[in-house]
């Protein structure tokens, strides 16, 4: 991934947490994956479009997911419901958006595509023939890891 | 930020959601996320301001405009939605009523759209992540 | 040990660095009854396959023979049999894999299945055994330790060795008379079919361990006659400073490797450098030239090989993939700045004052695109006229080498070019050596042609 890119992400996805959850956010040493990864429960998915194509992946398990959907809303969730995944999706598209208005600071034209959410067990999202960017972050709430694959439009 | 609901007020400042007369501002909240309506939702509401319809795209924001005028104040307005987008949404509310206040809500990174919009005739933005303060500034502004 | 393949444990390739430590144990590992055992090596004086015991009577059950050693007789244990472990049916007249122990007083040869490798490993790592889960008594081991996928007991020869001892002391007297029986015996005919380890082999087998443990150096048909000429030198300097050759920590590591390296690394290239490899630069038709720089670092490379192929080219558009899986190092150069006095010919007419001092032109800046890349991770890059990828292959284990060649070879057009490290070479049909002075390219020849003779310009 192209070495202008992975700030912004990174500090979007530190800051907007932070000031979201109100809470210690650490976060892990970057690396990279090759294509596919198995999703740890929950996923919120962001296209990415313009000078790049991709997207950037949320991933968290079932319970990160609905503690951090319960604080975001002010009450307890017990269950992944249609309002906690409508949150989760509102995180990614925050996060993802920060990002890509820092990136338009430094010249690059990127757009984003609103967020899907997808859940289940064991299951595999590749994009092919891209490596992702894997930005690891520790919440008191459990892990979340940012997956970022963009490539250059030739 | 927790949106934390209070419904008291500790002093005697009026609410920001009640007019002069003590009826309460009307609002229609257009967003296709239900996460963002709930978090407008009870911004507002702490403030005395009323919700009188939410809409979950631009033509279904049009619609509910229609039906619900004159008895709406005001309108927030997401701008990245499915089917009619924040910005021509506000186009034709503003054509069917000039005297419609429209603010606009996006995420980071829509700059160009919001220009547009302000240009077009909204009253103002807000950006997301939604802060109670920031919210209730504008809307007030929005309103006077 | 040359007859058996050493490795040391590194953690996964994609993780950064956190697996470098101290290696201070290394196992023999072997098989018994299906399961794989380590010996510290110390221990373990020299590896043989035997098929001649001359038998004791009256020995314990587990003492199939003696052997005569080079004229010393020593017990042949079978760690099966000791072990109650399931044995092979043994086959008279095969030759069994016998590793030739030597305690403190004693020198014994033990029975195994088969030998495996020797491997190094962090003595933190072995964990204690859990009495219920071996079949072998808990008191005659070390722990058991991980390694790649599979797990180790390591066993306490001494332990072991010290209560064979007192069991075969139970036996009857007759036991005492083995030896005295054994020398009565005409001596095998046959000479132990383990190879004769010259100490020059196992020398070269321990820097390799260490180069490769401390630095992710791999020793290899890549290196080797740098490597060897290289331990040639280290052994003189080393025996000058009344030291031994052995490589102790990293950074005695880095010494090794400091002639390695290519010219200029980490550096802007100097103009005699420069010219070299511009005489090995092919011909290019069309506007556009690309090239690939995995390993690109700092990238102080990237941008002299961009210098150079736009004062070569000129005219044609210049694009330069640069990669490193680096992530502090590569994210440092978009942005490269430097001092005035640092600034050879070659880049002088890019470079422009900045508030920090130097830095490069927007236009050469533009010519190139870093990337924080992994080059075992599948790659969207396009086909290419030219591949600088100096000094990165040898840090890399022979297979992924091979498939990195593999995939040199075909991100590169027909006639393009290689350039690998100074003191790398390539070992590889479908490639023709070209040189000119001290830098030596690879030319990607087509399919089917083959490899031809090295052409010397």
């Amino acid at each position: 991934m192209r070495v202008e890119y992975i700030n912004p992400f990174v500090e979007a996805t530190f800051s907007i947490l932070k000031e979201v959850l109100n809470t210690k956010v650490e976060r892990g040493e970057l690396y990279l994956k090759p294509t596919s990864h198995p999703v740890l429960g929950v996923a919120a998915i962001v296209g990415l479009a313009g000078d790049v194509e991709g997207r950037v992946l949320f991933d968290m398990a079932r319970e990160t997911a609905i503690s951090i959907a319960s604080i975001m809303n002010g009450e307890e969730l017990t269950e992944f419901d249609e309002l906690g995944k409508a949150t989760i999706a509102e995180l990614a598209n925050m996060i993802t958006a920060q990002a890509v208005t820092k990136l338009h600071d430094l010249g690059f034209r990127f757009d984003l595509t609103p967020p899907a959410l997808i859940t289940g067990i064991n299951m595999e999202v590749s994009s092919p023939n891209v490596e992702a960017l894997i930005v690891p972050v520790t919440l008191p709430q459990g892990k979340l890891e940012i997956n970022v694959a963009i490539r250059e439009r030739a | 930020m927790i949106a934390k609901v209070d419904y008291q007020n500790v002093n005697d400042r009026k609410p920001d959601g009640l007019k002069t007369d003590g009826t309460p501002y009307r609002v229609l909240v257009v967003d296709d996320s239900m996460f963002v309506v709930k978090q407008i939702g009870q911004i507002l509401t702490s403030e005395g301001f009323e919700i009188v319809g939410t809409a979950v795209d631009g033509s279904e924001a049009l619609e509910k405009y229609k039906e619900l005028h004159p008895n709406v104040d005001l309108v927030t307005m997401d701008i990245t939605m499915p089917k009619v987008d924040g910005v021509t949404a506000l186009e034709q509310i503003l054509a069917f009523d000039k005297e419609a206040r429209i603010i606009m809500i996006s995420a980071l990174g829509k700059q160009d759209l919001v220009k547009k919009a302000l240009m077009i005739g909204a009253k103002n933005y807000i950006v997301k992540p939604l802060d109670r303060k920031k919210v209730l500034e504008r809307v007030v502004q929005c309103l006077k | 040990m040359s007859a058996v393949d050493t490795e040391v444990q590194k953690e996964g390739s994609h993780r950064p660095d956190e697996g470098r430590e101290k290696i201070d144990f290394k196992m023999i590992t072997f098989s018994l009854g299906g399961r794989e055992y380590g010996i510290d090596i110390m221990k373990v004086k020299e590896i043989s396959k035997i098929d001649r015991f001359t038998y004791v009577p009256n020995g314990s059950p587990f003492l199939r023979g003696v052997y005569n050693l080079r004229g010393e007789i020593i017990p042949i244990i079978d760690f099966r049999i000791m072990f109650h472990l399931p044995l092979k049916p043994i086959e008279a007249g095969k030759a069994e894999n016998v590793l030739i122990l030597n305690t403190e007083d004693q020198v014994m040869g033990v029975i195994v299945d088969s030998i495996d490798k020797v491997i190094g490993v962090s003595s933190q790592r072995v964990k204690p055994a859990h009495p219920l889960f071996h079949d072998i008594n808990v008191q005659y081991l070390k722990g058991i330790i991980e390694y790649g996928s599979s797990l180790y007991i390591v066993l306490d020869v001494d332990r072991i060795l010290g209560i064979a001892e007192e069991r075969q002391a139970e036996q009857p007297a007759a036991a005492a008379e083995a030896p005295a029986v054994a020398a009565g015996l005409e001596a095998p005919a046959f000479a132990p079919s383990g190879e004769e380890e010259s100490a020059d082999t196992l020398e070269l087998g321990f820097i390799r361990d260490t180069l490769s443990a401390f630095r992710g150096f791999v020793v290899s048909d890549l290196n080797l006659d740098w490597v060897k000429a290289r331990l040639g030198e280290w052994r003189d300097l080393r025996s000058s400073e009344g030291r031994g050759v052995q490589l102790a920590e990293p950074n005695e590591a880095d010494d090794f490797l400091e002639p390695f390296y290519s010219p200029y690394t980490g550096e802007l290239w100097g103009e005699a450098y420069a010219r070299e490899i511009e005489e090995l630069l092919p011909d290019v038709s069309g506007g556009t030239l690309s090239a690939w720089n995995p390993g690109c670092g700092k990238g102080y490379e990237s941008y002299s090989f961009a210098a150079l192929l736009d004062r070569h080219y000129h005219g044609k558009r210049i694009k330069v993939w640069a990669n490193d899986n680096d992530l502090l190092g590569i994210s440092m150069a978009p942005t490269l700045a430097f001092h005035e006095e640092a600034i050879p010919p070659l880049l002088a007419p890019f470079v422009v004052k900045t508030r920090n001092g130097f830095g490069f032109k927007q236009e050469l800046k533009d010519s190139i695109l870093f990337e924080y890349h992994d080059i075992l991770h599948p790659n969207p890059f396009p086909e290419v006229d030219l591949v600088l990828a100096r000094d990165i292959l040898s840090f890399f284990n022979p297979v992924q080498q091979q498939a990195l060649v593999q995939l040199f070879r075909s991100k590169l057009r027909v006639g393009g070019i290689l350039f690998i490290g100074s003191n790398e070479r390539l070992v590889d049909s479908g490639w023709r050596e070209v040189r000119k002075g001290g830098v030596c390219g690879f030319e990607r020849l087509a399919d089917e042609e083959p490899s031809n003779k090295e052409q010397v310009t």
